[in-house]
């Protein structure tokens, strides 16, 4: 056990930096990711990166982080989860979804329930918006029995890239244990919500994206509702901007989500409402079409909180597995031991529900909060 | 151009490898024509013509998206996902006596050499989605009809 407490895992590179320090931070195994953009003209941590780590830094007590000079070399010892009230100025290289994708991760084993407010650019097109997040992971997270009043995601002031200037709250409850899931069935859908938002452009503008996906969708279900968001004077950041997210609901509560954002002003051609509305409409057709009963986007959320469950067997039932989440799975393994049952599913001949499936099986570590103080 | 090829062939455990580099160069030729009927260009520019026009950028965008698809397609067709996920890791079992220390500290967890390609992407959740789906066809669309409450019902099962 000794050599164990030592042992430290290594990567190369930066992708996947997330996933490494969270799983880090909840395994307690220190990580050491090294070559990080080594061959870049501008080589080491981007800023964004660096506004990442001291996130971690705010949520946790005792860290230790050691980067190297021209930033290619990253040591991190993890501490306690600690929690609390932070606030944190995310880097608006990147959306604060992509901040939240690894807090979402971490809160629920906080010693002090997290309480978040981040500010910065709260729509990309490249991240998972807040909205994506409030309509699918949170749902995702209450399944494993992460609930309760404290449990809330919301949009305070939004803030388009590249300005952002938008500002988000996050909290979340924490659990001692997480329930074990069956998600095998994810049901039919039975309706269609969303959101189009606008800010600093006519309110006009999410009124014509609502229509072209009507268009688009109603040719599958007529209980469609997309609500029109427009934030104004304070509330709507420094850029302007609108876009969409859709969410699929089926009888079993599952969600399926596609989204999309307007290019950010002077990144390249600006796209029509009504393209932005047809095209994610099919975006959400092509996520239908994956199919299973997590959204893609929340694939390697849902398998960490498998992971990390009591020591019991939980099932879920995705489509194909992205790339993002078939390196998780390998970090999974690295860092908890946990490597799943992997089953493709095809559909039957007449059956017509998109492509194959993929069942997950694993039996959870049994992971207990044991920063929770107990009351 | 290694490193161009974005997080799309994570999947390539090493005895697929060959197969995948195949499936890659297909996709680029497709990617070409795809990328040629879109309006805005001209048909007759030959391929080197297009990617000295569009300039490096546009040429490492098609690398990726043909990484993505070469990746999905891999993936349906892998006959055990299990060993497209987890493939690397039986090497890393028979070779975990000359795994190298680093300072007495860190492990290394497993040869590197296949993943050189994604090492330094963009760290992004987000799934793109195949090309090769064209949402506007009527058989597409029928494709999927029976994941809505509108479809058909399976057997003992009510719409209820």
């Amino acid at each position: 056990t000794i050599k164990m407490a030592n042992q430290g895992l290594s990567y190369e590179g930066c992708n996947f930096l997330r996933q490494r320090l969270v799983l880090s931070t909840l395994s307690g195994k220190r990580v050491r990711i090294k070559n990080i953009r080594s061959k870049d003209d501008d080589p080491g941590l981007r800023d964004f990166e660096a506004s990442f780590i001291r996130l971690l830094d705010k949520v946790t007590n005792g860290s230790r982080i050691e980067i190297n000079q021209t930033g290619t070399v990253l040591s991190y010892q993890p501490g306690l989860l600690y929690g609390g009230s932070i606030e944190h100025d995310c880097n608006p290289q990147r959306s604060i979804g992509y901040y939240l994708e690894a807090l979402l991760m971490l809160a629920p084993f906080m010693k002090m329930a997290l309480k978040a407010t981040l500010r910065g650019v709260t729509n990309n097109p490249n991240d998972p918006t807040i909205d994506l997040l409030k309509t699918t992971a949170v749902p995702l997270m209450k399944k494993f029995g992460i609930d309760g009043e404290g449990f809330d995601l919301k949009v305070v002031k939004r803030g388009m890239a590249p300005g952002g200037g938008g500002e988000v709250v996050f909290t979340c409850p924490i659990r001692r244990t997480l329930k074990p899931v069956q998600l095998t069935e994810p049901g039919k859908i039975k309706r269609i919500r969303g959101v189009a938002y606008s800010v600093r452009v006519s309110p006009q503008m999410a009124n014509r994206i609502v229509e072209s996906t009507r268009a688009v969708l109603n040719q599958f279900i007529p209980d469609i509702y997309i609500y029109t968001d427009h934030m104004k004077g304070a509330n709507s950041g420094k850029s302007p901007g609108f876009g969409l997210t859709l969410v699929a609901e089926t009888q079993n509560g599952c969600f399926l989500s596609a989204e999309m954002s307007s290019t950010p002003q002077g990144q390249g051609d600006p796209v029509l409402p009504e393209d932005l509305g047809r095209n994610c409409a099919k975006l959400l057709l092509e996520e239908i079409y994956r199919g299973g009963c997590v959204d893609s986007s929340n694939q390697s959320l849902a398998l960490l909180l498998m992971t990390l469950g009591q020591q019991d067997v939980s099932k879920v039932l995705l489509g194909p597995l992205s790339a993002y989440t078939i390196e998780f799975l390998r970090h999974i393994r690295d860092f908890f031991q946990v490597m799943f049952k992997i089953e493709v599913q095809k559909p039957l001949e007449d059956e017509r529900k998109g492509g194959d499936k993929v069942l997950m099986t694993c039996v959870g570590v049994g992971y207990s909060n044991i920063n929770k103080t107990i009351k | 151009e290694e490193e161009a090829r974005g997080a799309g062939d994570s999947g390539n455990c090493s005895e697929e490898e060959t197969d995948d580099e195949d499936s890659e160069e297909e996709s680029a030729e497709e990617e070409a024509g795809e990328v040629r009927n879109k309006p805005e260009e001209t048909e007759e520019m030959s391929e080197e013509e297009m990617e000295e026009e569009e300039g490096v950028l546009r040429w490492k965008e098609g690398l990726q998206q043909k990484a993505a698809e070469a990746f999905l397609r891999h993936q349906e067709a892998a006959p055990n996902l299990r060993k497209l996920v987890y493939g690397a890791v039986l090497e890393a079992d028979n070779s975990e006596d000359d795994e190298e220390e680093l300072g007495g500290l860190f492990r290394v967890s497993r040869p590197q050499k296949s993943r050189k390609a994604q090492a330094n992407a963009v760290d992004c959740s987000r799934f793109q989605p195949d090309t090769s789906h064209n949402w506007d066809l009527e058989e597409m669309l029928d494709s999927i009809r029976d994941c809505f409450v509108t479809g058909k019902w399976e057997e003992g099962q009510d719409a209820a």
